[in-house]
């Protein structure tokens, strides 16, 4: 049965595991009693059977069924639902079959090699089913071997005591094979359960490695300017009354946004974290337009970070008005800001392909940063 | 519309928008006449507003249904049309300057180019906003007229300043030169798409002045055409 649950696949797949032995041991005992005790059997009262052609029918069928449980168990896989019940069919029709050829007077006896093969078979074939499925064809099975005992003989003391010693072997083995069986399966799921608990488990510990790996980083980027200003400002050093100081204040204050933006999934990650450094300059009161045009492709943090920086702290200190513009294509990305304030020692770009150029007039101060692909197919 | 005053009626269906225009459009050097056609395009068609010089035209005048139609038959009938709106998406700004629109502005731009772009358009010349200008630049349409270098990046400076001085002063060169390069895009622009009367007069026009010569053009329309 193939399921779109992962849990009820990992289960089927640990039971297949812990099954392999058992079928294979069961394949080799109906397999070896098939030919090392039915078919001498069969072969010695040849002469009996009314036709004789029944008997090779019927064992050709469960050749056939055994057949196909040595390919699967080669293969690992279990029988397939729409092929179980068929396959069934063919032993029990095997086991009619067989008994319709037996002269009178031999049920029980060594010709009747069905009695004790077609069980082992059965087994064979519902191996992975409940226990009652077993026992139902185990019922099935005995009855018919009854029928025919009570319609083909003289139903006499010996004949009764004879069906009924057969009858414990020929159903109490297979049976007990079925009863281990059916403890595997509770074994195979208590066992899937506690492997899909160590899978979930091993998977949450890896995200909380992976997004403490990500705190640190995020850590480590504040540790350098921010931190250093916390510092300043809690032991006195700094005093919030200096523009400097304030001013600063406001540049870490952008850096802490785009922080914040660069972990949201959006689909253009550049102009959602050039929204937030903008954000942060209108919410002091500073008029910002901000246009973009163009497609480009989903960039590196290290990239936005490069073209993001210079246009964060001019946004920071601009005194009134700004105008952010971003013009993209496939291998350049150019943003622009212009801003009312004076020149700015600005950082330059970390990354190679980032290019940083800045011009400024008595009272404005234009920014330009440019990303070009550096393996550029033209 | 040499020496006479120029006259300019607005189709919009916002009253603050045609009381600002009227502000600015009196307030303009030389200043501009404004007929308010009061959303209706009819007002533009008959009266007062069929005689004015330019149309100052609001694309949304029916929301989320821009009206291209209206633009077509405006520009078939010779009218030298402005295109004030809040629609700034580039597919539609070029769909506007391919109907031979002369000036395509959104709404965030005020009158240091809406007046230019009125003044302009009375004269039968383009005008080219910093917004239209990003449009122009990151055009990626394979009809698109092929731009030299030096245009695109007086194009791509103008978009991000949105000032021709600054933009002047930063590359070195005349604000004479910058406006050049613009309107040398304008006219490469209306030399291929579709045929409009304000795009023929607009190449021709530029031809006679030597803005463009005829085998720029021709190279410009790139192959295919």
């Amino acid at each position: 049965m193939v399921s779109d649950d992962p849990r009820a696949a990992m289960e089927l797949a640990t039971r297949a595991q812990l099954m392999s032995r058992l079928r294979v041991g069961i394949l080799a005992a109906a397999s070896g009693g098939l030919m090392l005790l039915c078919l001498p059997n069969m072969l010695r009262d040849w002469q009996l059977y009314e036709p004789a052609w029944t008997q090779v029918v019927a064992f050709t069928m469960l050749a056939g069924v055994l057949g196909v449980e040595a390919v699967l168990v080669v293969r690992g896989r279990l029988w397939l639902a729409s092929w179980r019940w068929p396959a069934v069919g063919v032993v029990v029709l095997a086991s009619v079959l067989s008994y319709a050829a037996l002269p009178y007077g031999h049920a029980a006896s060594a010709g009747d090699w069905i009695f004790g093969e077609a069980t082992w078979v059965g087994l064979v074939v519902l191996l992975s089913r409940p226990l009652r499925v077993h026992l139902a064809f185990l019922g099935l099975h005995w009855c018919i071997a009854l029928v025919n005992m009570l319609l083909s003989s003289d139903v006499e003391r010996a004949m009764v005591l004879r069906f009924a010693t057969g009858s414990i072997g020929v159903i109490g083995y297979p049976l007990c094979m079925a009863v281990t069986a059916a403890a595997f399966r509770g074994i195979a799921r208590s066992a899937a359960a506690a492997k899909w608990e160590t899978e979930q488990v091993a998977v949450a510990e890896a995200a909380a490695a992976e997004s403490h790996r990500r705190r640190q980083q995020r850590f480590a980027d504040l540790d350098v300017s921010t931190m250093p200003l916390l510092e300043g400002l809690a032991s006195g050093r700094l005093d919030p009354a200096d523009p400097r100081v304030r001013h600063d204040c406001v540049v870490e204050a952008t850096r802490m946004r785009r922080l914040f933006a660069e972990v949201d999934v959006v689909p253009n990650r550049l102009l959602h974290e050039l929204r937030h450094c903008a954000d942060v300059a209108d919410r002091k009161g500073v008029l910002v337009e901000l246009d973009a045009r163009g497609q480009w492709p989903d960039l590196p943090l290290a990239v936005r970070r490069d073209l993001t920086e210079a246009p964060l702290t001019v946004l920071a200190t601009a005194a009134s008005w700004a105008r952010v513009t971003v013009v993209g294509g496939p291998d350049l990305v150019c943003v622009n800001v212009l801003a009312d304030c004076g020149p700015l020692d600005l950082p330059r770009p970390a990354t190679s392909g980032v290019r940083l150029d800045s011009f400024h007039t008595e009272k404005k101060l234009w920014v330009e940063v440019r990303w070009q692909a550096t393996a550029s197919p033209r | 519309m040499a020496g006479d005053r120029i006259t300019a009626v607005i189709v919009d269906d916002h009253a603050a928008i045609a009381a600002g225009v009227r502000y600015w459009c009196e307030r303009a050097d030389p200043p501009i006449e404004l007929i308010d056609a009061e959303a209706r395009m009819a007002n533009v068609w008959t009266g007062p507003g069929a005689e004015a010089d330019v149309v100052i035209f609001d694309l949304e005048l029916v929301p989320k249904n821009p009206a291209f139609g209206e633009l077509r038959r405006l520009v078939d009938n010779g009218r030298r049309v402005v295109v004030y709106s809040q629609h700034a998406d580039s597919a539609t700004v070029l769909k506007c300057v391919n109907l031979g629109a002369l000036a395509y502005l959104t709404k965030t731009e005020g009158p240091e180019h809406l007046v230019p772009a009125i003044h302009a358009a009375a004269d039968g010349r383009a005008y080219t906003a910093p917004a239209l200008g990003g449009v122009l630049i990151t055009d990626d349409d394979p009809r698109r007229p092929q731009l030299s270098q030096r245009e695109m990046e007086v194009l791509r400076a103008w978009f991000a300043s949105s000032s021709k001085e600054l933009v002047a002063a930063k590359l070195h060169i005349s604000v004479k030169t910058v406006d050049t390069h613009i309107e040398r895009v304008r006219v490469k622009y209306a030399n291929v798409g579709r045929a409009a009367r304000t795009k023929t007069d607009l190449v021709s026009r530029a031809l006679h002045d030597g803005l463009i010569s005829l085998a720029e053009l021709d190279e410009v329309a790139g192959p295919g055409t």
